[in-house]
């Protein structure tokens, strides 16, 4: 008897985990749920007469970030491409599989979000065997893989320059308010949350908003640097710590994301900031949602916007046009190309005044 | 005292030596940590990893584990903000939704949380998957829901902000005013820490998870049902995850589905240091308590002092080590 509940039991936790799939099309498990996406985006295509299939592969399908891209891709591509786009799960191993499938499917062409950058080689040899011209996204091959082959693009952003721009939202607002030097010694005295530490977006934007304070000709002074692995609730913890050994000393916050940048203000606030007089320049990166709230609501001085949904559009009009076999120009692309290869967008300064851009 | 009492001692307490030689040396490297302050902020910090640890606690005396419990946390973070939105927040989880009674969301956050505990108390007992493989699945389960969820439209993944201040009151405000005042969420964790420590004590169930965590076999035997207790247990522990959960929403005033990401691996090592034994049956709510303050107190303090953040890995890996084998001593001595 008590067996035939165990397996009763284990078939209806099966059969109701199978029927979770079947009905949601953004399930991600396995060919299942990308199979439906694909159709699903299929459909939105053959509307609009022949375009060419361009396979996707993001890195990791819960990245905020890349979540916005790929919604960018998904929508931009209407009209001019038929999508299939794949989660990489984070494993490199996995994304070549899925490039793989989009050889063997025979794709007109691909849009590559590397998980690892110097995976990019191997993905360019399997694309020019055959010839399915590719385009890489957000994440930079190496130059010498990139010359590989001409049918090669490259979309993103320079990292460092979030990193040159943070740290000119905190040039300006020194600049401005005299009192913000509150020991009145000529020297920035600042705490720095950095991201994953060896993360190249970490490390960039620590050194070059650091940098770019520097050469505004301003004296900085290092009190604390601590990673909270881009992530809200170690923001907090880590901010408290800091409050706690530098309190008053600290003149300005730099985080190396929006989400660190949010902790550290709770932070901030439990310590008796942002009510009457009592303020703290705190900077972050990526202009979320929520960051954009804290900057109408004055807790946050400034964020800066990696611009999602120019990469996902230039990303799936570059792949689209080269899958059709033509050639990108500034015209057709609607973004410079640099170098035959590369398009370069801009991130932008996000505060109180400019709130609405990033929205 | 002889020498012999004396090694007893050293054994018994090898761990909170080496952490209180640990601590005295944050103090006197930097003398300001030893302040009101760092000891409120340690407290708070504290507070959600209590509750989370008192869950997992619950399962390790029952000779099981839990490596569901840090996504349950996620899972309950996410659906508690997801619910409780100021009105006129731009990017709203749920753009129509109404204001609602502040404790509903959370209700339904902890019951939640208990549904997560009380599938995996169903998958041990009934289908006799050992806990560490069981809530392993449950664990992926768990966050692939909450992906699922946090992705919906028109959230899409992004970060969940903008929550209501009668919300995030529940963890950042405090009962009287200054360095001397008493913040809501600890005393939330202590209120938590009395009830689990009755459940723990005085109560048919606490006697029963003791006997099951001791010996499974003797417990059967002596006409305990040892599933149905299980069940139990496992529920309220995923009760306590929600709970935690909610906690985290309010006390960050955010949620994204990456919160508590390796929370069960800070809860299972402050318990250990805490006296919990992983192979079952030995453990108390005060040694929870310790050990999730000794861990919080040592996090915290690495950071004040500035010690590298790759020392502090190996710092806290090494602190783990030493307890696991200091409790193999202990009770080695003992047979």
């Amino acid at each position: 008897m008590k067996k035939i509940t165990s397996v009763l039991l284990a078939s209806a936790l099966l059969g109701a985990a199978l029927a979770g799939c079947g009905g949601n099309n953004n399930a991600d498990t396995g060919n299942k749920g990308n199979a439906a996406e694909a159709t699903n985006s299929a459909n939105s295509g053959a509307a609009g007469g022949e375009t060419p299939k361009v396979g996707v592969a993001i890195y990791k399908f819960d990245d905020t970030f890349m979540t916005g891209v790929r919604n960018a891709i998904d929508t931009a591509a209407k009209g001019i491409a038929t999508v299939d786009i794949v989660d990489s799960q984070n494993s490199q191993p996995t994304q070549n599989d899925k490039v793989d499938l989009f050889i063997t499917k025979k794709y007109d062409g691909m849009l590559i979000n590397p998980v690892d950058r110097t995976a990019a080689g191997v993905i360019i040899d399997k694309a020019k065997t055959a010839d399915i011209p590719v385009v890489f996204l957000n994440r930079e091959p190496l130059p010498e893989d990139m010359k590989k082959w001409d049918k090669v693009y490259y979309v993103g952003a320079k990292a460092e320059e979030s990193g040159t721009m943070s740290g000119q939202l905190i040039v300006d607002y020194w600049k401005a308010h005299p009192e913000a030097d509150k020991n009145k010694d000529g020297v920035l005295q600042y705490v720095m949350l950095k991201g994953e530490p060896g993360h190249q977006d970490a490390e960039l934007r620590t050194t070059y908003s650091i940098q770019a304070i520097e050469d505004a000709g301003i004296k900085v002074e290092k009190l604390a640097e601590d990673t909270a692995m881009w992530d809200r609730v170690k923001g907090q913890e880590k901010m408290a710590a800091f409050l706690g050994s530098h309190g008053d000393k600290i003149e300005a916050v730099l985080a190396n994301n929006d989400d660190m940048a949010l902790g550290a203000i709770e932070a901030l606030k439990a310590a008796g900031y942002f009510t009457g007089d009592k303020y703290m320049p705190v900077v972050g990166v990526d202009a979320t949602a929520p960051a954009v709230q804290a900057l109408q609501d004055g807790t946050m001085l400034g964020t800066v916007l990696n611009d999602a949904n120019n990469q996902g559009k230039a990303a799936i009009t570059l792949a689209a046009l080269l899958a059709k076999g033509e050639a990108p120009t500034k015209e057709n692309v609607g973004f410079d190309i640099t170098d035959n290869q590369y398009v370069w967008i801009s991130y932008k300064k996000i505060t109180k005044d400019n709130v609405a851009d990033a929205k | 005292m002889n020498v012999k009492k004396a090694q007893s001692f050293v054994t018994q307490n090898a761990i909170y030596i080496v952490l209180v030689l640990l601590i005295l040396g944050i103090i006197i490297y930097e003398p300001s940590f030893m302040s009101i302050n760092t000891l409120r902020d340690v407290l708070i910090q504290s507070s959600t990893r209590v509750i989370i640890a008192l869950g997992v606690a619950f399962i390790l005396i029952t000779a099981g584990t839990d490596l569901s419990a840090g996504r349950v946390v996620g899972f309950t973070a996410v659906i508690s903000a997801s619910m409780l939105q100021i009105p006129d927040y731009s990017r709203r989880f749920f753009p129509d939704m109404p204001q609602v009674q502040v404790w509903l969301p959370i209700l339904i956050a902890i019951v939640a949380g208990l549904l997560c505990g009380l599938i995996n108390g169903i998958i041990v007992s009934k289908l006799n998957v050992p806990p560490f493989i069981a809530t392993l699945g449950t664990m992926l389960i768990v966050y692939g829901l909450n992906s699922l969820y946090f992705d919906m439209d028109p959230n899409q993944s992004q970060p969940i902000g903008g929550l209501r201040p009668d919300f995030t009151k529940i963890g950042s405000g405090f009962i009287g005013s200054g360095q001397y005042s008493i913040p809501y969420i600890v005393i939330i964790a202590l209120v938590v820490a009395a009830i689990v420590w009755v459940l723990f004590n005085k109560t048919k169930l606490g006697k029963n998870m003791y006997a099951i965590g001791g010996n499974m076999q003797a417990a059967k035997v002596s006409g305990i049902n040892v599933s149905k207790n299980l069940i139990y247990i496992y529920a309220i522990a995923g009760a306590l995850y929600g709970l935690a959960g909610v906690l985290e929403a309010a006390r960050t005033g955010g949620a994204t589905n990456n919160y508590g990401n390796m929370y069960e691996l800070d809860a299972i090592a402050a318990c250990v240091v805490g006296g919990v034994s992983t192979t079952g049956g030995i453990g108390t709510v005060p040694g929870v308590l310790v050990g999730v303050i000794i861990f919080t107190l040592i996090n915290y303090g690495l950071t004040f002092i500035g010690i590298s953040p790759y020392y502090q890995l190996i710092i806290k890996g090494l602190i783990i080590i030493a307890a696991v084998s200091f409790d193999m001593r202990k009770y080695s001595s003992k047979k």
